[in-house]
């Protein structure tokens, strides 16, 4: 299973070239059972990277364009009358699905944007009063564009928080892009991907990563950290709860996908960057500078 | 980078503290340099907000200049305390617009803790106490929150509340074991400045009913067994033998030794603590048998005391209530009678009237004394201006006064009449405070009487105030209704128990505590300890040094062991091997960041030190698997530690 897994993310820095921390970050999310934010341009590859992932484990998949005029209905299904049994039935939407792309997410109207960050949370629709959970695996790539760009309604910090993940992509290398030039088409080489990891193999590495060991004096890191971010005056506001959770399951997934039983502060530091960027400053875009005061200041030993 | 240090909120965090601890300063050096320094602070205050406000460089040596012009036209020289308070107060102001890294908060947190200190140059009450060790706590936070990498200020309180708590038991010891520092040797950092009120050695006609309106506190005497009664609680102070009719005066060209009495009647031991007072008069009852070395009985016999009468000082008297002092020299015979005028022929009559001449002196007392009580005269603290003649137009004019005007008019009756006579001026009564078990004597109780010398007999006391108002001997002087009213009071007829309000029994209390804190804290001087410690049984240096470290450990160890039982519960042991290894790769130009992971350290170690790869590794994967790993194994602590005892690396040149 552990060697389905390499294998995998080695078929994936085949497709995606010169991404390997992002992938890693993405599978890792994935594995901590979170949902992931990329938030970059357009065109450096943030639907190739969500399309590949589906494919790797063999995930039901369906993309969702968010548009200014998108209806929660548009997202999450809606009743529709059947003339033949003569009453509504529920039809279901394009959520309905493994893995979702969520593509521009800041395109679209606050409404539509919390019907999706509703069902992320809870993991269940509900509609007219009726409930209807979700499949599972449930992992959602949301895509945004930065907030600089025109005609987009930026998250606000509560809803980020429902994202266990934020990465940037960034422009490839000048190795990497004069590969992609010369390569096959990208779309062409992730349709015949194989499959690595089926979906029961995933549920059982996602109770592996539950497992993996924490000891107590990493415990005092993860606490230490979110004691600076919030005496730190550098932060608007410290790590919630939630994303002290948040932290030490993507540390044990990290761990996990590291081949170690056990989380090392390390672990903590590699997911640091992408599950606190985003939480200690919102519109900001340099993760890695955001945590860099904490990575510097809070003593590890 | 001076991230923690220099924020926003632990600059207002000092500046905050500094205000208090400067703040009763203000009472005590000139206002032009407690104005520079609040305006120093107040800019400095608003530059925390703007930062642009900052003076440069020339705008500091300006203000500089500004402060040293200050300072040269507020003081008379360079020396004393109040000088040097000034010097360090401005110098702390101008030092507060140059912070610009911790240094500087360092050095104006350690200056701030001298001001602190130069507080009891001027103030030694427990109030100051208690406010200068609040003060230093608010200062040991601030060092707390400077030095920390995050800043709250509770948990800066709470700290520098436990350091001070943890160090008072240290301070005791030292206060009460450690070899005094005597005062004469800081003595040139006094100033005598200070306005004392108090008796003087000239009575004139208004001096004592101008005390009489404070209460002060003159001296308080706590006593070995009974207490006197108030008849017999007169605090002998100046001799006035002296006059030119309208003052009296203290004959300083015979302040020679006297001879003693012969005593009799029952000793009153007693322990006399004097407030800083004008003179270096010691107020003995009447009359002083014996007394410790430091006081000395001068002619009329007045207790005077060699030490400076500005501090606080204690002394132990014995006093019986029945003398005989013998015969009188010529010399004193005349200085007691002397007059600067004739007497009028209203004297001489009412003197002829009263037997003077022909009964005997003890008769004519007697009979003086009558006609005080018999007459209409008053007992007033406001009697009308007599700039004429006073003694005349009180006798037969106006006839009411204060106790000097019935003192001095008996005693120039006297004169006249040919007794030796002359004024004493002291105290007398004092108010009994149940709670300390002492006597509090205050301006208030001043009081003038006179002596008169008789055959046989010697000095003898008379009170003339006693024949017109004997309440005001009797039951003492009500302070705070004098003072209310500005007339006189006197103290209640019966027992004190009826009046002793809530509030009264509070101010007594208070009193008591004062009175404790001056002369068990105030008062230790070095006499004062050797007395004690000699008690303890410890006569010398050896003793003393085995006695102090002996009770510095019995202070300290039980405070260490308390505070290293602590950590010794999450103390790591893996951590404190892994260390030692730190520090061995240190040595060797290696040294492990504090954010830095023991994984990612022995990444960068082996790739900087190739040669010792192997161990490193082994050794960092053993500490990961102590530290982290749930599979440690019994012996993993023990193989560490050996590795880390074999590691060695080139020390790096």
């Amino acid at each position: 299973m552990h060697e389905a897994l390499h294998q995998l993310l080695a078929c994936a820095d085949s497709v995606i070239l010169g991404k390997r921390t992002q992938i890693r970050l993405a599978v890792c999310c994935l594995l901590a059972k979170g949902h992931l934010l990329i938030e970059d341009i357009p065109g450096v590859g943030k639907t190739t990277l969500s399309h590949a992932l589906a494919h790797l484990f063999g995930l039901g998949y369906q993309r969702i364009q968010f548009t200014s005029d998108i209806l929660p209905a548009d997202i999450m299904g809606s009743a529709v009358f059947d003339s033949r049994q003569n009453s509504f039935s529920f039809r279901q939407g394009p959520l309905f699905n493994q893995m979702i792309l969520a593509d521009e997410i800041n395109r679209a109207t606050p409404k539509a944007q919390s019907a999706l960050l509703e069902a992320m949370e809870e993991r269940q629709v509900t509609v007219e009063g009726q409930t209807y959970p979700l499949p599972e695996p449930f992992f959602v790539i949301a895509t945004q564009n930065p907030s600089y760009q025109i005609g987009t309604f930026p998250l606000p910090e509560s809803q980020l928080d429902r994202f266990l993940m934020r990465i940037e992509l960034g422009y490839p290398s000048r190795q990497a892009e004069r590969e992609l030039l010369i390569g096959q088409p990208r779309h062409r080489l992730i349709k015949n991907l194989p499959v690595y990891l089926p979906a029961e193999q995933l549920a059982a590495l996602q109770h592996e990563v539950a497992g993996v060991h924490v000891a107590p004096a990493l415990l005092d890191y993860v606490l230490a950290i979110i004691d600076f971010t919030r005496h730190c005056d550098d932060y608007p506001c410290g790590l919630s709860p939630r994303a002290g959770l948040s932290l030490l399951a993507a540390a044990k997934a990290w761990a996990l996908m590291d081949q170690r039983g056990a989380v090392l502060p390390e672990d903590v530091q590699a997911v640091l960057p992408a599950v606190a960027g985003h939480r200690l400053s919102p519109g900001g875009r340099d993760s890695g500078a955001t945590v860099a005061p904490i990575l510097r200041q809070v003593a590890v030993l | 980078m001076m991230v923690g240090a220099l924020d926003r909120r632990g600059l207002s965090f000092l500046l905050g503290s500094l205000l208090l601890i400067t703040l009763p300063h203000g009472w005590h050096i000139p206002w032009p340099l407690f104005g520079f320094f609040a305006v120093m602070l107040v800019w400095r205050f608003m530059a925390v907000r703007y930062p642009g406000w900052l003076p440069k460089r020339w705008q500091l040596f300006l203000l500089t200049l500004l402060g040293v012009a200050l300072l040269l036209s507020q003081q008379r020289g360079v020396f004393g305390r109040d000088a040097g308070t000034g010097l360090i107060v401005v110098a702390l102001g101008l030092k507060l617009l140059e912070i610009r890294g911790r240094r500087d908060v360092l050095l104006v947190v350690y200056l701030a803790f001298i001001v602190a200190a130069s507080q009891f140059l001027y103030e030694q009450s427990i109030l100051m106490a208690g406010y200068i060790l609040l003060v230093c706590i608010l200062l040991l936070a601030t060092l707390i929150v400077q030095t920390a990498e995050r800043v709250e200020t509770r948990a800066a309180l709470k700290t520098a509340t436990a350091i001070v708590l943890q160090a008072l038991p240290l301070a005791l010891v030292l206060f009460v074991l450690f070899p005094r520092l005597e005062a004469p040797r800081w003595m040139w950092l006094a100033d005598d400045n200070k306005a004392l009120s108090g008796l003087s050695d000239t009575l004139e006609p208004g001096s004592i009913s101008d005390l009489s309106l404070s209460d002060e506190l003159v001296f308080r005497v706590r006593f070995e067994g009974d207490v006197p009664p108030p008849l017999l609680r007169y605090w002998r102070g100046a001799v006035y033998s002296r006059t030119d009719g309208v003052r009296w005066t203290v004959d300083s060209s015979r302040d020679t030794s006297a001879r003693p009495p012969e005593f009799s009647g029952d000793a009153y031991r007693y322990t006399l603590l004097m407030e800083p007072q004008k003179q270096n008069w010691v107020f003995g009852l009447e009359m002083p048998e014996s007394f410790g070395a430091g006081l000395r009985s001068i002619h009329g016999f007045q207790l005077r005391s060699d030490k400076r009468p500005a501090d606080r000082a204690e002394y132990k008297i014995v006093s019986r209530p029945f003398y005989n002092t013998g015969p009188l020299s010529p010399a004193d015979y005349r200085e007691n009678l002397q007059l600067p005028l004739a007497a009028s022929d209203r004297q001489l009559a009412l003197i002829k009237a009263l037997g003077g001449g022909n009964a005997s002196p003890e008769q004519f007392i007697q009979n003086l004394l009558n006609h005080f009580r018999r007459e209409a005269f008053f007992y007033t603290l406001a009697p009308p201006l007599m700039p004429e003649n006073p003694i005349d137009t009180f006798l037969f004019e106006t006839r009411s006064g204060f106790c000097s005007h019935y003192a001095a008019a008996f005693v120039y009756l006297l004169r006249i009449a040919k007794i030796p006579a002359r004024v004493i001026g002291g105290y007398q009564g004092g108010e009994f405070n149940k709670v300390g078990g002492f006597l509090e004597v205050r301006q208030a109780d001043a009081h003038a009487w006179a002596e008169a010398w008789l055959e046989n007999k010697g000095w003898v006391r008379f009170d003339p105030t006693a024949a017109v108002a004997p309440e005001r001997v009797e039951r003492g002087v009500n302070v705070d209704l004098q003072i209310a009213s500005g007339a006189v009071n006197f103290g209640p007829l019966t027992g004190d128990s009826a009046a002793l309000n809530w509030f009264k029994r509070g101010r007594q209390l208070w009193q008591s505590v004062d009175y404790n804190w001056q002369r068990w804290v105030i008062n230790y001087s070095g006499a004062n300890q050797m007395q004690f410690l000699r008690t303890l049984g410890i006569d010398g240096i050896s003793p003393l040094v085995k006695w102090l470290l002996g009770s510095l450990l019995a202070v300290t160890l039980p405070l260490a062991w308390w505070l290293l039982k602590k950590p010794a519960k999450t103390a790591d042991k893996p951590l404190l091997v892994y260390r030692r290894f730190c520090g061995k790769l240190a040595d060797a130009g290696v040294v492990i960041g504090q954010g830095e992971g023991a994984k990612d350290f022995a990444g960068r170690a082996q790739k900087q030190l190739p040669e010792l790869a192997g161990r490193i590794e082994q050794i960092s994967a053993l500490f990961i698997r102590l530290r982290y790993q749930a599979d440690a194994k019994a012996g993993d602590l023990q193989r560490l530690k050996n590795l880390v005892d074999a590691f060695s690396v080139k020390k790096r040149r």
